[in-house]
């Protein structure tokens, strides 16, 4: 059976969107590897079907070695799987841990630790594979899994994680300290639980939290100071593979193999994880310093010229975007109070989507890494619509040029820019976020040229990227055309960011037939239990989005990984990749 | 003596007070919540903000604040870090060793080179080998310490393979073993030499100088007028008066190794605190840049201190001022 | 990075003899010092190039040419193109502007700033000079680097570019220049022509301009060619940094940080070689001329 390592896709969107900031705040240091903005969700070895992946490496699986898997951004140190705020930090706990579910190759989802029936999508039975040890010997029972619930509800709790727990029948009274248990919580064995949500949704299953706590490692730490304890800091405490045996703070942690696993013991002895900086990927790959590690789309041709390193790709589930402003929200009200008409025009849109090159940028800046993408829904994610259906709005600058004679935009004072059709002067003022990697501004400046070969003055803004998703939430003064990204989870529903009472919904745009798609997408009454269903509702979505072009999208970009020739078993696919137990080292 | 350290000691109140004002006026001019970190920033609601405001004191008068948070950072207290979750006293306690370790590392190979080098152009000044020193000093001098980490990265660990290029230890070595302080070696060795590299031409030139001014002088006269060895000469009577005024540089090395350890542990990847610094300014971890900006001020004082006293027993004259 | 006073004893330089106007002697002695000589015409020329480039080139510098992307060096390119597809050459020239403006301005403002306050000190002494002289110790104890960053970080985003830059280096790097010049004043002031010169009822400002501060004049040169070699280097690091000079305005530093691409660095030198390269000599230079003009104002020296 190919067991796939499950990636942690549970985060819901929500939440991942509230990491941006903290993972392009780390990343700042140089253009360390996935993240500038939104690819860094967690899903940093997500996904990929065609993965041509690293095992290659002949020869028979052979035991023992150590592997040196090295992350290319500075972990925040939470070694702690229900409190972390960074994909870095998971990238290490990964090791450690083991989920209840997980996701096969379609992003649908999979019993793991834990298989369940329902039957109306609203009460859930859970029943836990048995004989499972902690990697301190106890036995994991459902127990285990009611403490994480409860400890992720408990007012105490600290971390960023309470919404996959808030539907659970019961979990806000509990956190309001109305009641001192759950009441959606039922224990029936050892091996069984009962879990009733507060309503039946089409996502119940896969926005619950899936990790289990252990009960006698945490006893006698309060919730309240879990996320100092030294439990949090230097250990780990999991089912999962691999042992976390020590810990060099911010620097290195090793791993030994849990010879208990529950399905088989690891090839690897140890497994040791290195933090090192993003301008040493290629010496460290090329010296065998490191085996695995995430590559950035500019170094891939690189790798792919060692000797004695695969490149492995596959698809990512991020996308880039340019935004237009076309309001201002209110977040007290909930909806978009303020109109801005200047860029109302389609034709204005539809123009400037037709004067980029995205082939030519995408081949530019990330050499070729990445694909154009004409909706706002990754590719390789189950829901993305039939790319046939989807209009391509391909290079055409003189296509641009006559949607802008068409719809007025011309240059009537023959300073060689288009004034806008009341003959006022028109410039394109467009932002993007800094950081200390040159590559930012080289690209936004290309993307402001393309406008003006056809005509488009445009100005370039270069902000902060500290202050960057501030200012798009506030909607600030003077950022009007915006480059922005966002990443999608197994959870494919975007209302977050599309619905127009929405906070994150940055381009203020409104159209009640979105909104209508996106809730009944999610209802239980329109698409029932029936994935098809869903996705095609889906898709009608992004063909509105498609025509409407609230946003020009961009590009989706590939997940890239080194990983050294000597190094089998690994496999990628669109989950994630194989769980490490499966990995092993040949001479 | 013990007059002019205590008097110098006693200036020092003063300075610190007034440093801790400045770096407590430029995290006023900071976003968010410099001092305590407890805001969290991915909070809009101006409700929250505001409650947690009045929780943690800013709507008082300035110099209440002013004071609350000078006590509590005498006390140990630094808040607590935005980006690792955790007092910015536990997060300096785990960088402070590395930082020191990786100072006094640099300190001793500046001296090694440079005890090396000037003694052999102090001995045979206007040579072959003296002009090769001092050349070899004005290109140490010239170039920018970050640009002199890239090299060494790239020429020592990546094409030679000598030096580790990160971290600051082998985590697969027990701790507090021979080979643990080993490892520790191993791994601070290149940034400690480009560390290090920045101070040695000024302390070579000085030595070189100082020793070429002793050998004229009438004890060296003396000496070889009674049939000392050459190399006792300079061994024993140039070195010993030549050093003296040496140990005047190491309060200012202390400044310069604040500086410099910005730069180069960012280049290694070392984890240290300049490492730390540069890391929170990127993620506006500002109650973890106040500590460090407050810390580092602190380092640079004691080390102008440190100066001023060794003058003081140096050259006894100065105690009047 | 920091502005220390020099450790080398040497620098104390010492009354000119009687006979020959001890600057033209100066002069003569400075030119016949070759090394310091070929830096001079070398900067000279490197100033000259880099503030006439807009005139010298053509090219849009803030171009981002997609089709010219990372080219080697090639009778078009003479350096060939960065990542952005921009001539390497032609920013050079343009980052060697940027790089020698901050430098320039840096030193003459800290030189301005460091010679008033400590003139002002050292020649009146007392109550003024121990005033002024604590509050310069206060600004030596900050640590330069770390202050600038900080200021940088809270300046960022409310006033940018290269002024903010010259104006924090400017204002944290006085002191030492300030210190000098004091302890040089105190010294002069014992001579006997000051004491004369204010005895006849001289007005100190007087006496500080004719008399004093020509004497001076030779410390503060020599510190001024060390503060330019400093300045030029602080820029350049704390642009490689990402604190210094805004990204899309060209510098050396800036050009630098590209370095910090490990495609860039390992398999695109003509990027990154070329300004480190300017950058050591043009240092190397300005030290030549420093130690020049030490030698060239130091009778002692016998070569």
């Amino acid at each position: 059976m190919k067991n796939k390592r499950s990636f942690y896709w549970l985060m819901s969107l929500m939440l991942m969107l509230t990491l941006f900031l903290a993972a392009c705040n780390s990343d700042a240091n140089g253009d360390s590897g996935d993240g500038e903005d939104t690819d860094t969700e967690d899903t940093t070895e997500d996904t990929g079907s065609e993965g041509d992946s690293g095992e290659e490496a002949s020869g028979e699986p052979q035991e023992g070695g150590t592997l040196n898997y090295a992350i290319d951004g500075e972990p925040e140190g939470i070694l702690n799987v229900h409190y972390y705020g960074t994909a870095t930090d998971f990238e290490i706990i990964q090791f450690a841990v083991d989920p209840l579910f997980e996701y096969d190759e379609n992003l649908a989802i999979q019993p793991n630790v834990a298989d369940w029936s329902t039957e109306d999508n609203k009460v859930y039975t859970f029943t836990f594979e048995e004989g499972i040890k902690w990697h301190n010997g106890d036995e994991l029972t459902v127990e285990d899994w009611k403490f994480a619930l409860e400890t992720l509800a408990s007012p105490d709790y600290e971390g960023p994680r309470y919404a996959n727990v808030e539907t659970i029948e019961g979990a806000k009274a509990y956190r309001d300290g109305e009641a001192d248990s759950i009441s959606g919580i039922e224990v029936i064995s050892d091996y069984e639980i009962k879990i009733t949500f507060d309503k039946a949704r089409v996502n119940n299953l896969l926005n619950v939290w899936s990790y289990p706590m252990n009960r006698s490692y945490w006893e006698g730490v309060e919730v309240a100071d879990i996320l100092d304890s030294e439990k949090t800091r230097q250990s780990m405490m999991g089912t999962g593979p691999f042992k976390l045996t020590k810990v060099v703070p911010g620097e290195s942690y090793q791993f030994e193999a849990n010879e208990d696993y529950w399905k088989g013991a690891p090839k690897l002895d140890k497994v040791i994880v290195k933090v090192i900086d993003n301008k040493a990927v290629i010496g460290a790959l090329e010296n065998g310093d490191v085996d695995m590690v995430p590559v950035h789309p500019t170094l891939g041709e690189q790798v792919e010229n060692m000797e004695n390193v695969d490149l492995v790709t596959y698809p990512g589930l991020a996308y880039y975007y340019v935004g237009f402003k076309f309001g201002k929200f209110d977040n007290e009200k909930k909806e978009v109070v303020e109109q801005n008409d200047k860029y109302a025009n389609l034709e204005l849109r539809k123009a400037m989507y037709h004067a980029i090159n995205r082939d030519e940028w995408i081949d530019a800046f990330f050499s070729g890494y990445g694909s154009k993408v004409n909706a706002p829904v990754p590719t390789a994610h189950w829901i993305a619509a039939d790319q046939d259906e989807l209009n391509d709005y391909a290079y055409d600058p003189e296509k641009a040029k006559s949607l802008l004679d068409e719809a007025g935009y011309k240059d009537v004072n023959d300073d060689g820019f288009r004034e806008d059709p009341n003959g006022e002067e028109f410039v394109i003022n467009f932002a993007h976020y800094s950081s200390t990697n040159p590559t930012f501004e080289s690209r936004a400046k290309a993307l402001t040229q393309y406008w003006e070969e056809v005509g488009l003055k445009a100005e370039l803004e270069m902000i902060e990227s500290s202050l960057y998703y501030d200012k798009l939430e506030k909607d600030a003064e003077g950022i009007e055309v915006y480059f922005g990204g966002w990443g999608t989870g197994s959870d494919p529903d975007p209302s977050a960011l599309w619905k127009s009472d929405q906070l994150w919904n940055y381009t203020r745009w409104v159209n009640e037939e979105s909104d209508q798609l996106l809730e009944d997408a999610i209802d239980i009454d329109v698409v029932g239990t029936d994935q098809e269903k869903r996705k095609e509702v889906y898709g009608e979505w992004q063909k509105l989005l498609n025509e409407q072009l609230p946003m020009l999208y961009i590009a989706e970009l590939q997940e890239i990984y080194g990983v050294n020739k000597r190094v089998g078993g690994v496999e990628f696919d669109v989950s994630g990749s194989n769980s490490p137990h499966e990995w092993y080292i040949q001479n | 003596m013990l007059k002019y350290t205590l008097r110098r000691l006693l200036g020092m109140i003063p300075m610190l007070l007034l440093i801790s004002i400045v770096v407590f006026f430029l995290a006023l001019a900071m976003p968010g919540d410099p001092f305590s970190g407890e805001i969290d920033p991915n909070n809009t609601d101006p409700e929250y903000i505001e409650e947690m405001r009045e929780k943690l004191g800013y709507n008082d008068p300035i110099h209440v604040q002013y004071y609350d948070w000078i006590t509590g950072f005498v006390q140990g207290d630094f808040g607590k870090s935005v980006k690792y979750k955790i007092p910015v006293s536990d997060l300096v306690a785990q960088r402070l060793p590395n930082t020191l370790f990786l100072g006094i590392m640099s300190l001793v190979i500046t001296y090694c080179f440079a005890f090396a080098m000037g003694m052999t152009a102090g001995r045979k000044p206007y040579t072959k080998l003296d002009h090769f020193i001092g050349g070899f000093n004005y290109m140490m001098l010239a170039i920018p310490s970050y640009i002199a980490g890239v090299f060494a990265i790239y020429f020592f660990s990546f094409q030679l393979g000598w030096f580790p290029f990160n971290g600051s230890v082998n985590i697969a070595v027990d701790e507090g073993t021979l080979d643990w302080w080993l490892s520790k070696v191993y791994h601070t060795f290149l940034p400690a030499l480009v560390l290090g590299a920045m101070g040695t031409a000024s302390y070579t030139q000085f030595l070189r100088n100082d020793i070429i001014d002793n050998s004229n002088k009438d004890f060296v006269r003396t000496a070889r007028a009674k049939g000392t060895p050459e190399s006792r000469i300079y061994n024993h009577h140039i070195l010993r008066n030549s050093v003296i005024p040496l140990i005047t540089f190491l309060g200012f090395d202390l400044v310069s190794l604040v500086n410099g350890a910005l730069i180069t542990e960012t280049i290694f990847t070392y984890p240290g605190l300049g490492q730390l610094f540069l890391t929170s300014v990127q993620a506006s971890d500002y109650p973890t840049l106040m500590t460090l900006t407050l810390m580092f001020s602190f380092i640079v004082l004691v080390g102008n201190l440190i100066a001023d006293i060794l003058y003081g027993i140096v050259d006894p004259r100065i105690r009047i001022d | 990075m920091e502005v220390v006073p020099n450790k080398d004893p040497q620098l104390k330089t010492t009354k000119p003899p009687k006979s020959m106007s001890p600057w033209a002697m100066a002069r003569r002695k400075f030119m016949k010092n070759k090394l310091a000589m070929i830096s001079l015409v070398y900067l000279i020329i490197l100033a000259i190039l880099s503030f006439l480039a807009p005139y010298i080139t053509t090219v849009d510098i803030s171009r981002v040419n997609i089709g010219q992307m990372k080219l080697p060096p090639s009778s078009e390119h003479w350096f060939g193109t960065d990542t952005s597809g921009r001539d390497v050459f032609v920013r050079l020239l343009y980052g060697g502007r940027v790089s020698l403006f901050v430098g320039i301005s840096c030193t003459m403002i800290i030189l301005f700033l460091g010679v008033i306050v400590g003139a002002i000190a050292g020649f009146f002494g007392g109550i003024v000079d121990s005033m002024l002289m604590r509050f310069t110790d206060f600004v030596l104890n900050f640590p330069f680097l770390v202050f600038v960053i900080v200021l940088n970080a809270i300046l960022f985003g409310k006033v940018g570019g290269v002024g903010v830059l010259i104006g924090v280096i400017s204002l944290l790097g006085w002191g030492g220049v300030a210190r000098l010049v004091r302890s040089k004043i105190l010294s002069e002031k014992e001579n006997e022509y000051v004491l004369a010169a204010t005895s006849i009822g001289g007005r100190p400002n007087k006496v500080i301009m004719k008399h004093l501060l020509p004497n001076v004049l030779t410390t503060v040169i020599v510190q001024a060619t060390i503060l330019f070699a400093n300045m030029i280097v602080a820029e350049s690091a704390l642009s490689y940094l990402g604190f210094g000079v805004p990204q899309e305005v060209p510098s050396w530093g800036n050009m630098l940080s590209a370095s910090q691409q490990p495609e860039v660095l390992q398999d695109m030198p003509w990027i990154w070689v070329p300004p480190a390269i300017i950058l050591v000599f043009t240092i190397l230079a300005i030290n030549f001329i420093g130690e020049g003009v030490k030698d060239a104002f130091n009778p002692k020296s016998f070569r």
